[in-house]
């Protein structure tokens, strides 16, 4: 059975990983922050994929962001998907040669649809994922926000959606602006935007403060995956927590053994603190 | 202490609240009064209570197009969140009021434009600059209180303020007691006097600090109650928002940020994850560590717990927080402390070893590390 | 013991996380683009996602197909390929029109079975359940049902093939992991499966 999936999102700014508030970014910690409060190579056993955002306001800086990216994703087993700013595909080539396995893109959906049709073409459809920003505007209808939350589109989030071809891309990352770092639970009212007969993985993210939040979105059936960004909510050991929380009360994850319980002691020197 | 006997220490089953919590009880499941509260919120007869706001609100209502109420705001999220929906939700006429903080920060002063922009009337109070830093080192040296000064001023000055404007009606936003685990005597009432202002807000210190003082009674116009004699001439209600409507400071923050242009700091506030309060003066952060050398938890404790009670996180998640966070000795600001309170660093160690809770903490390495840890 | 291994680059894939977790299993490994180095190999990685086609041109181009095959079949050195570079050891493949494989393993190349499909989404994200049979070598000491990390669309038919199978269930069964003497593959990343990829990668080198 394909089992429903928990990513971690880590949002990158200028050199520091950040905690978004409804797309407000406060500054967390660098790097060697979150290599010590998250212990990243041993967290990494708790999720099933890691997506990496470069999400710098300013003007970013692509070969810093490979380079931490490389730093970040090593001795991490699992699937990495990166992205922020991407819009062309030399730069979305540089990401997967640098620890990346898929890249993520927003904006280009709407204001480069060729790029995007290049880049399925050029890596394969599985290796592109549709980030798309929704924001409640009245009553049950939501707008799609471009460039970092800046831009709204002109018509409604179901119109949009509709004009889509979900076939396009291997996945599509759904995040609700309104609840974006709150900690208040999923928006589940998101999923009600897509087309009924949409065929492509989805992934929920935007407001997951803990594992009943998680179990709650992974209930929906319509749900494949859900993300947390929450770096505070979930640091030291929360993943590793959250996830143990959820499989002991019965949500379907996959599971694997602890590096001990495989390798025993066959397991070269160098590699024994990480358990 | 000559008493060598140690308090058994405990925290909330449900939140983080400490059992030093000065009025904190625990209810059988082992529930800080806090958490009780939250717990009773969900079923709490609101709508009863709405209709006595609106009551509140008529007695008080004009229609001469002059204030109807005074609203203590700093451009934070919580005073702006009150005035926005006297203003909008009610249709009263609010006057805003600062009182200005010593220290003031720039995010702060931004914030408090910010809100003003939005529209309302507001009026900015400046206490005499000496008198206020007289009485704040008074605090700080004499009862381990490092902006006390500023404590009085926005309750002795902003009722003060109502009674020469003639103002019968003062918005706080929440009854801290209540919310965060205290006495609840306010729970059930919502208009409270000058003497409770005194006794729970104040600690009962302040005729004691103005004394001490020294100033002349010329500078302490704004750091005093009106007399008896005033307020029974114009009597003020002065009341909470947070008996009226369930009070989540989250919530506040989400609505300023909408629609009265707050902004956060860029980074975590001193030593606790968040970064939308308490961004309008440099003195919050020592506050918030003599809080916790007295007793044992800081800021992040605090931020944490109002996490768990709004749903954001489970205990465990907030240990997690506290443990990395809570208990910043404010290094980024001790330079502009001991200038404002032109004290050496010797007499600022004496005041903070001073105030140190010696059955709580140790020190170490010329810090208080506790002797605790919190579970 | 420290195998060296040769990972063939073709411009195409994540050559990093296999290159981490073989640096964590405490092997060295080399990047190769050149033919000479790849015929010469040992112990060879052949990784990649995307298409098909656009692999197989690449593949073909620069000669490292010719390599390959020199390597695994003249000298029977073995070989791991992994996802995409499992399809290119197939006959042919499907995508973006047919094309011809590598043709070391004697079955076809397809896009999931939309009739067998029901909702089921494609491609096939995640990790799924891979049955083992005793005798694997790739699957040695893993759970005889354990998850691993799959990401395709396109998959290898099963029917009537020899060797040692890792069966998957996804709307039909399909071929997970495959090993027929000095040539292994999987459909899923290994690299990119937690404990048990790296288990797997272990019994691949220790092989």
């Amino acid at each position: 059975m394909l089992k429903k999936r928990i990513l971690f999102t880590l949002l990158y700014d200028n050199g520091q990983f950040m905690l978004s508030r409804n797309f407000r970014l406060q500054k967390v910690g660098n790097l060697a922050w979150l290599q010590k409060n998250y212990n990243f190579s041993q967290i990494s056993f708790f999720i099933d994929e890691l997506i990496v955002l470069d999400v710098t306001r300013g003007e970013r800086k692509p070969a810093v962001f490979c380079e931490t990216l490389k730093a970040l994703t090593e001795g991490c087993f699992v699937p990495i998907a990166a992205g922020g700013g991407i819009r062309s595909v030399e730069q979305a080539r540089r990401l997967l040669r640098s620890g990346a396995d898929k890249v993520v893109v927003n904006t280009p959906i709407f204001s480069q649809p060729a790029l995007l049709r290049e880049m399925v073409q050029e890596f394969g459809q599985q290796c592109v994922v549709g980030s798309l920003d929704l924001k409640r505007t009245q009553g049950d209808k939501y707008e799609i926000l471009i460039e970092s939350g800046t831009r709204a589109l002109n018509g409604v989030a179901t119109e949009e959606l509709q004009r889509l071809s979900d076939g396009e891309v291997g996945e599509w990352y759904l995040n609700s602006v309104d609840r974006d770092g709150t900690g208040q639970g999923y928006d589940l009212a998101l999923l009600d935007q897509l087309p009924v007969d949409w065929s492509v993985p989805v992934i929920l993210a935007g407001g997951a403060g803990n594992a009943s939040h998680i179990a709650a979105g992974l209930a929906d059936s319509r749900v494949d995956a859900v993300a947390t960004a929450h770096l505070f909510n979930f640091v030291g050991d929360g993943l590793k927590q959250a996830r143990s929380t959820l499989l002991s009360s019965g949500v379907e994850l996959a599971s694997w053994p602890t590096v001990d319980v495989l390798f025993g002691d066959t397991l070269p020197e160098q590699q024994q603190d990480i358990r | 202490m000559e008493n060598s006997h140690k308090p058994t220490l405990r925290w909330c089953s449900n939140c983080l609240s400490m059992s030093t919590r000065p009025r904190i009880s625990f209810d059988k499941r082992g529930w800080c009064n806090a958490c009780v509260w939250m717990e009773k919120k969900k079923t709490l007869d609101w709508a009863s209570r709405q209709k006595e706001l609106e009551q509140l609100l008529d007695k008080h209502r004009r229609s001469d197009g002059g204030f109807d109420c005074l609203v203590p705001v700093s451009g934070g999220k919580d005073g702006s969140y009150v005035a926005y929906n006297l203003k909008h939700k009610y249709g009263m006429n609010p006057l805003a009021l600062t009182i200005t903080p010593a220290l003031a920060l720039e995010l702060g002063e931004q914030n408090l434009k910010a809100f003003v922009a939005s529209g309302y009337n507001h009026i900015t109070v400046n206490p005499a600059y000496e008198a206020m830093r007289v009485l704040n080192r008074v605090g700080l040296l004499e009862m381990g209180f490092p902006y006390y000064g500023w404590l009085i001023s926005i309750q002795a000055g902003v009722v003060r303020m109502a009674n020469k404007l003639g103002l019968g009606l003062i918005f706080y936003g929440e009854d801290g007691e209540v919310e965060y685990g205290g006495t609840t005597e306010t729970d059930k009432n919502p208009i409270y006097d000058v003497q409770y202002m005194n006794k729970i807000y104040l600690e009962g210190g302040y005729e004691k600090v103005l004394k001490e003082s020294g100033l002349p009674e010329s500078d302490l116009f704004f750091f005093r109650f009106p007399d008896d004699e005033d307020l029974q001439r114009t009597p003020i209600d002065i009341t909470h928002w947070s008996y009226f409507e369930n009070w989540d400071p989250y919530r506040n923050y989400l609505v300023a940020k909408e629609h009265c242009g707050l902004k956060e700091a860029e980074s975590s506030n001193a030593g606790t994850f968040t970064n939308f309060s308490q961004n309008d003066q440099a003195l919050y952060a020592l506050h918030a560590y003599f809080m916790f050398l007295k007793f044992g938890f800081g800021r992040a404790t605090q931020d944490a717990s109002i996490e768990v009670r709004r749903g954001a996180m489970d205990r465990q998640q907030a240990l997690n927080l506290v443990r990395l966070y809570d208990g910043h000795y404010p290094h980024e600001y001790l330079d502009t402390y001991l200038e404002y309170y032109q004290i050496s660093r010797a007499e600022f160690d004496e005041a903070i070893d001073k105030y140190a809770n010696k059955d709580l903490f140790e020190k170490v390495e010329g810090y208080w590390k506790p002797r605790f840890i919190v579970t | 013991m420290n195998v060296r291994v040769t990972i063939v680059d073709y411009g195409i894939g994540n050559l990093w996380s296999v290159r981490s977790a073989l640096r964590y299993l405490g092997h060295d490994s080399v990047v190769s683009t050149t033919p000479s180095e790849v015929a010469q190999a040992d112990t060879l990685i052949l990784p990649g996602v995307g298409s098909f086609r656009k692999a197989m041109l690449a593949l073909r181009s620069s000669q490292l197909d010719e390599a390959i095959l020199e390597a695994v079949t003249g000298k029977r050195r073995k070989i791991l390929g992994i996802c995409l570079g499992m399809q290119l050891l197939a006959m042919r493949g499907t995508e973006d029109g047919e094309t011809a494989g590598l043709g070391l393993i004697s079955t076809d190349v397809e896009r999931f079975d939309s009739a067998a499909m029901g909702r089921l989404k494609v491609p096939h994200i995640g990790f799924n359940q891979v049955r083992s049979e005793d005798q694997s070598v790739l699957l040695k000491g893993i759970a005889s049902s354990a998850d691993f990390y799959f990401v395709h669309s396109y998959r290898l038919l099963a029917d009537g093939l020899a060797g040692q199978h890792g069966i998957c269930h996804y709307g039909q069964d399909f071929l997970a992991a495959y090993e027929h003497e000095n040539i292994f593959a999987t459909q899923f990343h290994p690299e990119k499966s937690q404990t048990n990829g790296l288990k797997l990668l272990k019994n691949f080198l220790d092989y």
